[in-house]
């Protein structure tokens, strides 16, 4: 791979299954080294652009370069450059964790000695140490990625490829999971990585926010959440989702979205009385409001505003 | 010594998949106890099907010479008499019934006939709804009753006083059987059962195994990796050949302890063929495996591709020579029916692999075919 050439270089990219568009002429690159974030909703066509990259799926049009060689017409040359973890978990569970990374290790061509090398650097990465030897069916979700991911990099790629790795995975072993990538990429691993976490993607060091197969805003997550106009405010409310709903036909409401119990609206600079104005319209669709405040721009609401329709708001 | 990696990749996949087979209680069941589950039923029940025939007798002629001849046809170990009746209409009604497999007629004028040198006639009725059966039956009467016929030429010649040389009939036709001198079903059908039993088995050994990965999701992790797909098929092969051929081993062992019929012949050339042979029903049932989207579909898939044809077009039960010659030209693509040649030839005429050239040759080129077409309807891609 040239040293100038930047690590994935994707241009117009686009996937139809038959007359459903699922990635449309999404175009960007990553440089080497970057954490780079795909974030969106299940479905937005996160899953089938890495497939593109990683040469598991045929783009329709469109051409992409990973690690200097094309999807389409290198695939080969692409899969020993590049690390891949499904969103759904690929090691064999009826195989130790050491087995699996054997498994993946030969299928990477890997001598025993540079395996066993590899290995014992892998443990230390990642402390593997005490699961290596127990079947990955009675692993916990959050060992059982880090056992995945070790398989993903078990050949040293310039290129990873995560897709969704933290899903079902705690709060605590999630925090773990990130330090690792971050590890990864301080070493100069590129990686991409999908999530429809915006507390997650806060730690990459880039964003493509993806909706219906498009990319729809690409910066740095701070860029991105500076950029947003308005002002936001968050209120704990006693029927959530009816309060969305009241508030959801407002004039001075720009957008609004549920996140976990409590409601956020975005409101244009300068609206005066923002709390006297939400108390008004819940007191008369009968809705206790307990506490409202004034907070700072989230992902979250980035997404909602460019989206710009509260029906993708589940992307929290 | 340096490994190629496309080596690397074949062991790493044959390794783990004998670690899922050797881990899995249920597949381990049926890589042991299925085989011998199946030689067993059908031996046996093919072996007691055709051996004690019941049958009834209707002796109109009641003279010392026809009942000799029913004597010496109830004394036989392929039949057992059932009844004497009376009535042509009560044979019909027995066989119809189901309670005789057939009726043996002595007309009247018989003994009267055979004494006067004449050629006495005798009736079979037979249960025609199931010819195999009858077409056995048919076959020991008349060997019972062309000895009885010998008997016969050789008193009258003694009493009458001319030299039986003399009136021995022109032609006499004295057939010996080779290899399997007492044309016992088992000894034939054991080592067919084998090759069908093995040739079943492999292809549902590995008809599951691809189309699993894909269930589970193991799949996408694997066909992200640099591995090319004859890598995978075969790797996937390597270590369900060691479980068929080690299966076959099994079964031989099983026919030699329960029915008493073994390989007569070279053992080792035995091995190496059905090594030879099983890898294109391995190779079937991955092919099968990597364009299925269930493993129920796969399985009756590979049961249906492998199962029919080698129980019809190979030899196994019809006779090739009497089917239409697009059939037994189709017949030649089928493993089975080189192999059957084979396997019979070494178990009964003892031989080695010297006069099946032309099998072994056989057998290679469709193995080798099957395997390429395995991997060429492998698709790594997801869609």
């Amino acid at each position: 791979m040239a040293m100038h050439e930047a690590a994935v270089v994707v241009h117009d990219l686009t996937k139809r299954f038959g007359s459903f568009v699922a990635v449309d002429r999404i175009s960007f690159s990553i440089e080497r080294g970057e954490v780079f974030g795909f974030l969106g909703p299940n479905g937005a066509g996160k899953s089938t652009t890495i497939r593109m990259l990683s040469g598991l799926l045929l783009p329709s049009e469109g051409t992409a370069t990973v690690a200097g060689a094309d999807v389409a017409r290198e695939a080969e040359e692409l899969r020993r450059r590049i690390g891949y973890m499904p969103q759904l978990f690929s090691l064999y569970s009826d195989l130790t964790v050491e087995e699996n990374l054997q498994f993946y290790g030969g299928l990477y061509g890997l001598g025993p000695s540079t395996l066993s090398g590899r290995m014992a650097q892998l443990q230390e990465l990642l402390g593997l140490g005490e699961v290596l030897g127990r079947l990955t069916s009675t692993l916990s979700t959050g060992w059982r990625q880090r056992a995945a991911l070790a398989c993903a990099i078990v050949h040293e790629p310039p290129v990873v490829f995560l897709d969704e790795p933290t899903s079902g995975v705690d709060q605590s072993a999630r925090q773990q999971f990130w330090d690792l990538i971050a590890d990864l990429a301080a070493d100069g691993t590129t990686v991409l990585v999908t999530t429809h976490l915006m507390e997650e993607a806060e730690r990459c060091t880039r964003l493509g926010m993806i909706s219906r197969g498009k990319i729809i805003a690409m910066d740095s997550p701070h860029a991105l959440m500076a950029g947003l106009d308005g002002l936001i405010f968050v209120a704990e409310v006693e029927r959530p989702l009816e309060a969305l709903q009241a508030l959801a036909g407002q004039p001075w409401v720009r957008d609004s979205a549920l996140s976990g119990s409590r409601v956020r609206v975005r409101v244009a600079d300068g609206t005066a009385d923002v709390e006297g104005q939400l108390r008004a319209v819940l007191d008369s669709a009968g809705i206790a409001v307990e506490r409202v405040r004034e907070t700072r721009p989230s992902l979250e609401d980035v997404f909602v505003a460019l989206v710009g329709d509260a029906g993708e708001g589940e992307a929290a | 010594m340096r490994c190629p990696a496309p080596l690397r990749r074949m062991l790493a996949v044959a390794r783990a998949e004998w670690i899922h087979n050797v881990r899995d209680r249920r597949s381990l069941a049926i890589i042991i106890a299925l085989p011998i589950m199946l030689l067993l039923l059908y031996g046996y029940a093919i072996d007691f099907a055709l051996d004690e025939l019941l049958f009834a007798v209707l002796d109109e002629d009641r003279t010392e010479q026809s009942a000799e001849l029913v004597r010496s046809m109830a004394s036989s170990r392929y039949f057992t008499l059932v009844s004497a009746v009376g009535t042509p209409a009560e044979i019909e009604r027995m066989i119809a019934a189901g309670r005789i497999r057939f009726g043996f007629v002595v007309p009247r004028g018989f003994g009267e006939d055979v004494s006067a040198g004449r050629a006495g006639q005798v009736q079979v009725l037979l249960d025609g709804s199931d010819s195999m059966t009858a077409g056995v039956a048919l076959g020991y009467v008349e060997a019972i009753v062309r000895e009885r016929q010998l008997d016969l030429i050789a008193e009258w010649a003694a009493r009458s006083g001319v030299p039986p040389a003399l009136i021995a009939p022109p032609i006499d036709v004295r057939t010996r059987t080779l290899y399997n001198p007492e044309l016992k079903t088992v000894t034939f059908m054991v080592p067919g059962l084998i090759a069908v039993i093995m040739t079943m088995l492999a292809a549902l050994l590995t008809s599951g195994c691809i189309v699993r990965e894909r269930e589970v999701g193991s799949f996408e992790g694997l066909a992200a990796s640099p591995i090319a797909p004859v890598e995978i098929i075969i790797g996937k092969l390597l270590p369900y050949a060691a479980i068929a051929v080690a299966d076959v081993i099994l079964c031989i062992g099983v026919g030699w302890l329960v029915f008493g019929v073994y390989p007569t012949g070279s053992r080792p050339a035995l091995l190496l063929l059905s090594g030879l042979y099983l890898v294109a029903s391995l190779a079937i049932g991955l092919a099968i495996s990597s364009v299925a989207r269930t493993q129920q579909v796969a399985t009756l898939l590979a049961f249906l591709a492998t199962m029919l044809p080698t129980l019809l077009l190979t030899g196994f039960v019809f006779p090739l020579r009497s089917m239409p010659t697009v059939l037994q030209w189709f017949a030649q693509v089928i493993p089975a029916t080189h192999f059957l040649k084979v396997i019979r030839g070494i178990y009964l005429k003892g031989t080695g692999l010297g006069p099946y050239t032309q099998e072994t040759v056989a057998l290679a080129v469709i193995s080798l075919a099957l395997v390429v077409l395995a991997a060429k309807s492998f698709r790594k891609s997801l869609e």
